[in-house]
């Protein structure tokens, strides 16, 4: 047929490399929608998350004295309120990306996966944003980068395929039940306080650790806390295998990669009338 | 997927016609009141879902061959746009299968999906993408587009202060860039003005001199009398006609206008 009429073919679309230029040019715009005509800009990322930071630190500091538990108090809240930041930011927008992009959804076919995949990656990059504040703190507080802060690269990556897969599955939902924005604003905001962010891991009673270790997030952050801030109290530094055992940390780690599979599945099974629900 | 299910449109190289559609039936299941909330099911809980069954297509069949100009024409609400879509692979059938051969290029709801909130040029990028051009044959592309479309001026502008009639040159300037096999255009010359319509004729020569196939939703009959090989009558998701245009869109304005006949 390419003989036949002359015609000179692109590449056929729907491979990995038209997936990945779709992801790119998606991503990059809704970055740049996300900041302009804003006049500050980016600086809007940061200021978030500093803002409930200062507000906490003073409150916790100054009134609850939690900052007698740990010398790197404050450094180890906010790596708390920038991961969790980034879960809830990621998740949420992922849920409303199908039905935000509508138009798009019924005038063109292509992986629909790449919609709320493309949403989570924007809320990535402002993560990476806030990390440049996160490593300033870090820098402050004279603590050494060591060797084994290679392995925040598997904790984080799990983190990324377990915000993913709550998406995908949070975006199927929202499709035909349009509640889930309110729902999922509740749960995030339980998962805040049921996640030892503000407060050591320790003061929790045994029973409920092991309940939260459960929770993927949980269990990267405290391990991304007990690798960077390595000589912190005993009271801070609790990881999953003190709580679950000494594979401990396979149960919440099964737990994302379950999220991640059933977030899949459930996306490609209702993907076909997404065009016309949305 | 269960076995026997209909399938999503399957891309593939042997068969012969550039598409088949084989006895596609398309129910849409509107509820009388859209209970999307938990509060309505809390309130309502054994309401039943009040739901209308209207039948937008049923058992459409034909095949459209390789090179050929196709339209399908029919009044408002006879199923030609959700057609068009079950072969653009963004809806599913209930029931039949459809078999695209080739790569397709969609013009549909008088646009390619375009975000309003970007400049033209970011939508050029987003949605060339999309259609599967590469980097460097946007690049190539880019200047192409934007003659075609008459919209220089704007091109750093942002589509929501675009005209309807601007945002239909665009969308149709990239669904024409991309190296298609298949175009699907739906009421493409419904809001441009005669000088746009003369450059969409003009494309429509080159693409049939090119061995290209064209399918064309339309409610300008005289389009379809000047272009088309064949076209189909639509009504009511029922096929009353299919073969020569001139035949057809006989029948169409018998159906339209019966005193006059």
């Amino acid at each position: 047929m390419v003989e036949a009429t002359g015609i000179l073919h692109a590449p056929r679309p729907g491979g990995i490399g038209h997936r990945l230029r779709i992801l790119q040019v998606i991503v990059l715009a809704e970055f740049k929608l996300k900041y302009a005509g804003s006049a500050l800009g980016y600086v809007w990322s940061v200021v978030k998350p500093l803002t409930l930071f200062t507000v906490l630190y003073l409150v916790f500091t100054r009134i609850f004295k939690l900052g007698s538990v740990s010398e790197f108090y404050a450094v180890s809240l906010l790596v708390g309120i920038v991961f969790f930041s980034f879960f809830s930011d990621a998740t949420n927008q992922g849920m409303v990306s199908l039905v935000h992009r509508e138009s798009l959804l019924r005038r063109m076919r292509f992986p629909r996966m790449l919609i709320p995949t493309a949403a989570t990656l924007t809320a990535a990059m402002t993560f990476g944003v806030n990390l440049v504040v996160v490593v300033a703190f870090i820098a402050w507080e004279r603590i050494e980068p060591q060797l084994d802060w290679v392995l925040l690269v598997p904790l984080l990556v799990e983190l990324y395929v377990f915000i993913l897969g709550t998406a995908l599955v949070l975006a199927t939902l929202f499709i035909s039940f349009r509640d889930m924005g309110q729902v999922w604003e509740l749960a995030a905001q339980l998962m805040f306080y049921a996640s030892p962010i503000i407060y050591p891991a320790a003061l929790l009673p045994q029973w409920a650790q092991e309940i939260v270790f459960l929770n993927p997030f949980v269990q990267i952050l405290q391990d991304v806390r007990a690798l960077v801030l390595y000589d912190d109290l005993p009271a801070n530094n609790v990881t999953a295998p003190d709580v679950l055992g000494e594979f401990g940390r396979l149960i919440p780690v099964g737990v994302a990669l379950a999220v991640f599979g059933l977030g899949v599945a459930l996306f490609k099974r209702y993907e076909p009338w997404f065009a016309e629900r949305a | 997927m269960n076995p026997g299910s209909p399938s999503a449109p399957e891309f593939t190289t042997p068969s012969v016609a550039a598409i088949d559609v084989d006895r596609v039936s398309k129910i849409f299941r509107l509820p009388h009141e859209r209970r999307t909330t938990l509060k309505e099911y809390f309130l309502h809980p054994f309401r039943h879902d009040g739901h209308e069954e209207q039948r937008a297509l049923q058992d459409v069949t034909f095949r459209v061959e390789p090179g050929e100009f196709f339209g399908i024409i029919g009044p408002n609400g006879s199923g030609k746009s959700t057609l068009l879509k079950i072969i653009a692979g963004i809806y599913r059938q209930d029931t039949g299968t459809v078999k695209v051969n080739g790569l397709l290029s969609p013009f549909i709801e008088l646009g390619v999906g375009f975000n309003p909130e970007l400049t033209a040029r970011d939508n050029i990028r987003i949605n060339g993408t999309l259609l599967g051009l590469t980097r460097r044959e946007l690049g190539a592309r880019f200047d192409d587009i934007v003659a075609f479309s008459e919209l220089e001026r704007f091109i750093d502008q942002k589509l929501k202060n675009f005209s309807s009639g601007m945002y239909l040159r665009l969308a149709y300037a990239i669904a024409v860039q991309v190296d298609f096999d298949i175009l699907l255009l739906d009421e493409v010359l419904a809001v441009g003005d005669a000088a746009f319509q003369e450059k969409c004729f003009a494309s429509f020569d080159r693409f049939r001199a090119l061995g290209r196939t064209i399918v064309l939703v339309t409610h300008d009959l005289g389009v379809v009398q000047r272009f088309a090989d064949r076209a189909v009558l639509l009504i009511g998701g029922e096929m009353h006609a299919l073969g020569a245009p001139d035949d057809v869109t006989e029948k169409y304005e018998a159906f339209a206008s019966p005193i006059a006949v």
